[in-house]
């Protein structure tokens, strides 16, 4: 019944925020005119088809959701399963799987199928019920941080005023999994895995929180929708990283507080194959596994569109205004989809890149680095919009404001580059004992 | 788990002579004798809180990706602090130097391969200079030429496994299959040379098997180029990397003092910044003809002797070694490769001892013979093995993440440190 | 970016933040150089890596020229190899040459004492098979004698026996050669 209230709810708000505009709504008013309904009242002799209950109709909605999200994220997951390996394939000089489908497009999908085959095994010591429950909370984590996603103008299950509080809140329901798992595998390195997953994920919710806090500044409101629709312009200039030289760094912050809250590398100690051969998941297979493996790749799609959303213009792109109704839909559907993807892109590039931090690291980066930059960003994004752009929104701002920002943001981007171009680390200045040195000279 | 000495005694154990009592892994109540020097202790967090706290014991090995092999390590670990580390070896024991007193001479060289798979011409180098000490035959000098090129290329390819498994035990995974990349041309080359990636049984007794086939020396020092605008890059990815450093400086400092009294050689040993290594300290084969630098550990990140220089001494080695191949391939002339011997070799009656430096340290060969076909009794002394001797000491206060760094810092293979 | 937590050599606050940002950096074009990159790597079964002249692969023998003399077999370390034959004078009639390579370790140490130069070993190296008494392969190409010894040897034993007994009726002509029977 809970479940039926939070349905009633968001349906609600969002019929009071946009109407019209939300799909879901609509699925439960065509519910509502279910024509098998209509053929039940027909055969049982009544005039009027009996509306169904409205606890009916939510629960119908909510299961044609979540089967919506379920493929959707299925999709999504193998997706970026397999452009990680053909990325880590090209970044290692090799090539990555290439023998399923066209460019081995379908391996994600025979190693799914290869997973649910396999015998589901647990372990003799395990604590059965928490065994099982626990792939479930993690899949549920994943399921319902896409509830507050905004694909499109007009797509998107629900329109929350707290979107971000909502997201952020659900990620942390899939720690309570993990640490489930690694409790009830009666395993020591699961053990580890799952102590590491906590603290490391209570930690950078307070960076992440803070670096999400900066476009809500800026764009003066906690709702995705909003935030979104407040980036939309015939040009990008007016994405928020472009609309205040502060979301830069923020949006820098941003991700790598999201690499740590998604477990990717360098943040993977929960599951870190060289110290914990596996972490909290070690004792699992078959499909509860795959559970595992398609959260860690729904989150990461989750977190990518949610920096997205909240930085990069979300479904807006330069010129799509000139579609109309459902194309406009679709394209920015594909939009934001597209845009996503390329935020998981740079994920795979950072993790094939760079060592595992040590578990004290990850802490101290968190509480000594990342959180004393983050507030300082939110005060300075602050006095930014105050001081400088006056208070006002970025399109009523003067044109050299409008264009100085975007500028400023490319030539910084530029300049790295431009630093980048040649060898920069020097390490031929090794020390060498004399060569004088008498043979067999101990020197201390 | 190793049950603690707080276990209760089992009284009437007279019943269960499965060991003498008082020996092997059993006291004299039977049961399993604490594999520690001090039992598991209550901590003394709680004298303190309210809780009750006690450190755990867990295996580490030996299947388990980051003890390079099949070693076994018993940790105990105070949640993430390790305080106390005993390693277990012996998993993939082959009687080595057992099997070196029933086979001849030649026959012994393809299981010299077999301990250090990683250096297997520097073992077969070690192998057969020990064996030409008792025989006192003069080697052609083109074959030592080729057997130092044999060599050096030999180490490099055996630090670019130790640079990329590096990598990967600190969860860089890319540093490895570069790594990898330059050293298949490496392998590459030695199938040219002698037809084998691994096991290559080349430098022998008297020489090397066959002579280098053409355009090898060419190919040599084009892979010498190439590998030096390569190794610039690894220092970039990996060596300078910032997250690196912060996993590798001040972890596992290993001192002057403690290098020399575990009997630390190789890497480990320079790394905490002796300068000792037998290329120079005992100039065997050219070693003396050519121009070439030790590299010590300098702290340059941390602490003298910690991960980061025993890594750097091996990053810097794989240069030298560049530059001394290079002194090679300008030096080599036309000649024989293998002395006069006869078929049946037999060695005159004496004993010799001859290390060499392989890429881990002393590799030390101890032959007696009776004048006979093969030897009375043949000892290795291994560098790995010595090496992991450090590992109860260095890793007690070090975190769990950190125990995979020392281990993969000292770089054994376990191969060799069972023999 | 990354917290060196006790480098004893800590450069400062800001320093730090941008030593890891950079470095991450610059690993990162390092990555990137080779994603643009062609791969190193070779699709196995379709294409294959050169195999150079000296491998050392599974052996082949020249079967006319070797005499016997079980030096290759002594040679090896782990007596991996096993041959029988029944010699007719200085005709040989093979029965079986075998390696075992559940044991050989292609160390090439038998191809060298060979007087006749007539043991090699080649490129093939795909040893895979259900049983490992498979394994033992025989190098003979044919069994018995090859059609050419067996007329030289006829030949011979028609001379010796029409020395030895010249004076009894000329025997009939040698039987005319079989088939050489191949393995
Ligand atoms: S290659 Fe070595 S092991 Fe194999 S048969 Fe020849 S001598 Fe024996
Ligand atoms: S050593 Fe040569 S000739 Fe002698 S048996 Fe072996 S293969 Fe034949």
């Amino acid at each position: 019944m809970i479940s039926l209230h939070v349905m009633e709810s968001i349906g609600g708000q969002a019929r009071r925020a946009a109407p019209g505009t939300n799909w879901t709504i609509d699925l439960i008013e065509w519910a509502r005119k279910c024509s098998l309904s209509k053929w039940l009242a027909n055969a049982a002799g009544y005039e009027e088809a009996p509306v169904p209950p409205d606890w009916i109709v939510a629960a119908v909605g909510a299961g044609i959701a979540v089967g919506l999200v379920l493929a959707f994220i299925s999709v999504v997951a193998m997706f970026s399963i397999w452009l990680e390996r053909r990325v880590a394939g090209r970044i290692q000089s090799r090539i990555g799987p290439n023998r399923v489908g066209p460019f081995g497009l379908l391996q994600s999908l025979a190693d799914g199928v290869k997973l649910l085959l396999k015998e589901d095994i647990i372990p003799s010591g395990a604590d059965r019920s928490l065994f099982i429950l626990a792939p479930a909370l993690v899949m549920a984590s994943a399921l319902g941080m896409f509830a507050a996603l905004p694909m499109a103008a007009g797509a998107g299950f629900t329109d929350l005023n707290l979107g971000i509080i909502f997201i952020i809140a659900v990620s942390s329901l899939a720690t309570i999994g993990v640490i489930m798992a690694g409790w009830s595998s009666n395993n020591k390195w699961a053990l580890y895995g799952a102590m590491r997953e906590a603290a490391q994920v209570v930690s950078y919710e307070i960076p992440l929180g803070l670096s999400l806090l900066v476009p809500a500044v800026v764009a003066g409101s906690m709702n995705l929708r909003e935030i979104t629709e407040s980036q939309s312009s015939w040009s990008g200039a007016c994405w928020l990283i472009f609309q205040n030289p502060i979301c830069l760094p923020a949006f820098v912050l941003y991700f790598v507080a999201a690499l740590a809250e998604t477990k990717r590398a360098p943040f993977d100690l929960p599951e870190s194959e060289s110290e914990l051969v596996a972490g909290f998941h070690v004792e699992y297979s078959g499909i509860r596994f795959s559970f595992f493996f398609l959260e860690e790749y729904g989150a990461m799609f989750i977190m990518s569109a949610l920096g997205v959303a909240l930085f990069l213009g979300g479904w807006n792109f330069p010129g799509i205004d000139v579609l109309h109704g459902g194309w406009l839909v679709a394209t920015q559907l594909l939009v934001f989809v597209i845009k996503s993807l390329c935020m998981i892109l740079l994920m795979i590039w950072v993790r094939w890149t760079l060592p595992r931090l040590r578990v004290d690291q990850v802490m101290v980066m968190s509480y000594k680095y990342l959180t004393p930059i983050g507030l300082g960003l939110v005060v300075a994004s602050a006095g930014w919009e105050v001081l400088v752009a006056g208070g006002l929104p970025f399109n009523d701002r003067p044109f050299w404001m409008q264009a100085a920002t975007p500028a400023l943001v490319v030539f910084v981007c530029l300049l790295l580059g431009w630093m980048l171009r040649k060898q920069s680390v020097d390490s031929a200045a090794a020390p060498f004992a004399a060569r004088s040195s008498a043979p067999g000279a101990i020197q201390t | 788990m190793v049950p603690s000495s707080e276990t209760p005694a089992r009284g009437a154990a007279a019943t269960l002579p499965v060991k003498p009592a008082g020996q092997g892994d059993y006291d004299e109540d039977f049961n399993l004798k604490p594999k520690f020097a001090t039992p598991l202790a209550r901590n003394e967090r709680e004298m303190v809180m309210d809780v009750r706290t006690q450190d755990m014991e867990m295996n580490m090995g030996p299947q388990h990706p980051s003890t390079h092999g099949v070693l076994r390590l018993l940790l105990r670990v105070d949640g993430e602090i390790v305080t106390g580390a005993v390693p277990y070896i012996g998993y993939i024991h082959r009687c080595a130097e057992k099997i070196g007193e029933s086979v001849e001479w030649i026959q012994y060289l393809p299981y010299t391969d077999r301990y250090d798979y990683l250096a297997a011409m520097n073992n077969n180098l070690g192998y057969s200079m020990a064996v030409e000490k008792l025989l006192g035959i003069e080697i052609p000098e083109r074959a030592m030429y080729i057997r130092t090129i044999c060599a050096e290329l030999n180490r490099i390819g055996s630090h670019l496994i130790a640079f990329g498994t590096y990598g990967l035990d600190l969860g860089a995974f890319t540093p490895f299959f570069y790594s990898f990349r330059e050293r298949e041309w490496i392998l590459s080359l030695f199938e040219k040379i002698c037809g084998a990636r691994l096991t290559y049984s080349y430098i022998r007794i008297g020489g090397v098997f066959n002579d280098s086939p053409p355009g090898w020396l060419e190919e040599v020092a084009a892979f010498c180029n190439d590998f030096e605008e390569k190794w610039k890059e690894y220092n970039d990815l990996l060596s300078e990397n910032s997250i690196f450093v912060s996993r590798t400086a001040n972890v596992g400092v290993i001192s002057v003092e403690d290098a020399l009294a575990f009997g630390l050689t190789g890497p480990c040993l320079r790394g905490s910044g002796i300068a000792y290594d037998l290329r120079k300290a005992q100039p065997y084969e050219l070693y003396n003809k050519f121009e070439f630098d030790i590299p010590v550990g300098s702290g340059r990140k941390g602490t003298v002797g910690d991960c980061w220089d025993r890594y750097d001494v091996r990053m810097q080695e794989m240069r030298e070694s560049v530059k001394i191949v290079r002194q090679c391939l300008a030096g080599i002339q036309e000649g024989p490769t293998l002395a006069k011997l006869s078929a049946a070799l037999r060695v005159p009656a004496g004993h010799a001892y001859v290390g060499i430096e392989n890429p881990r340290g002393e590799l030390g060969h101890f032959v007696i013979s009776g004048g006979d076909k093969k030897a009375i009794r043949l000892r290795v002394r291994g560098p790995s093995f010595c090496n992991l001797s450090i590992l109860p000491k260095a890793l007690p206060g070090t975190m769990l993440a950190d125990a995979v760094a020392v281990i993969g810092s000292i770089d054994i293979v376990l191969g060799e440190v069972d023999r | 970016m990354v917290a060196p937590t006790h480098t004893l050599k800590s450069s400062g606050w800001f320093n730090e933040v941008w030593l890891g940002f950079w470095t991450a950096l610059v690993g990162m074009r390092i990555t990137l150089k080779y994603f643009f990159k062609k791969p190193e790597t070779v699709q196995y079964p379709e294409e294959r890596m050169p195999i150079p002249d000296r491998y050392r692969g599974i052996h082949y023998l020249e079967q006319e020229k070797c005499i016997y003399c079980f030096m290759c077999a002594r040679a090896c370390p782990v007596d991996c190899i096993s041959m029988e034959a029944v010699r007719h004078g200085k005709e040989l009639e093979w029965v079986s040459f075998t390696v075992d390579y559940n044991r050989c370790m292609f160390c090439e140490l038998c191809t060298y004492p060979c007087p006749k130069d007539c043991i090699h070993e080649g490129k093939e190296f795909a040893l895979v098979t259900y049983d490992r008494r498979d394994l033992v392969l025989d190098l003979l190409s044919w069994k018995g004698m090859s059609a050419e010894a067996k007329q030289r040897f006829e030949a011979a034993e028609a001379a010796k026996a029409s020395g030895a007994a010249a004076k009894d009726a000329p025997k009939a002509g040698a039987a005319p050669a079989d088939a050489p029977e191949h393995s």
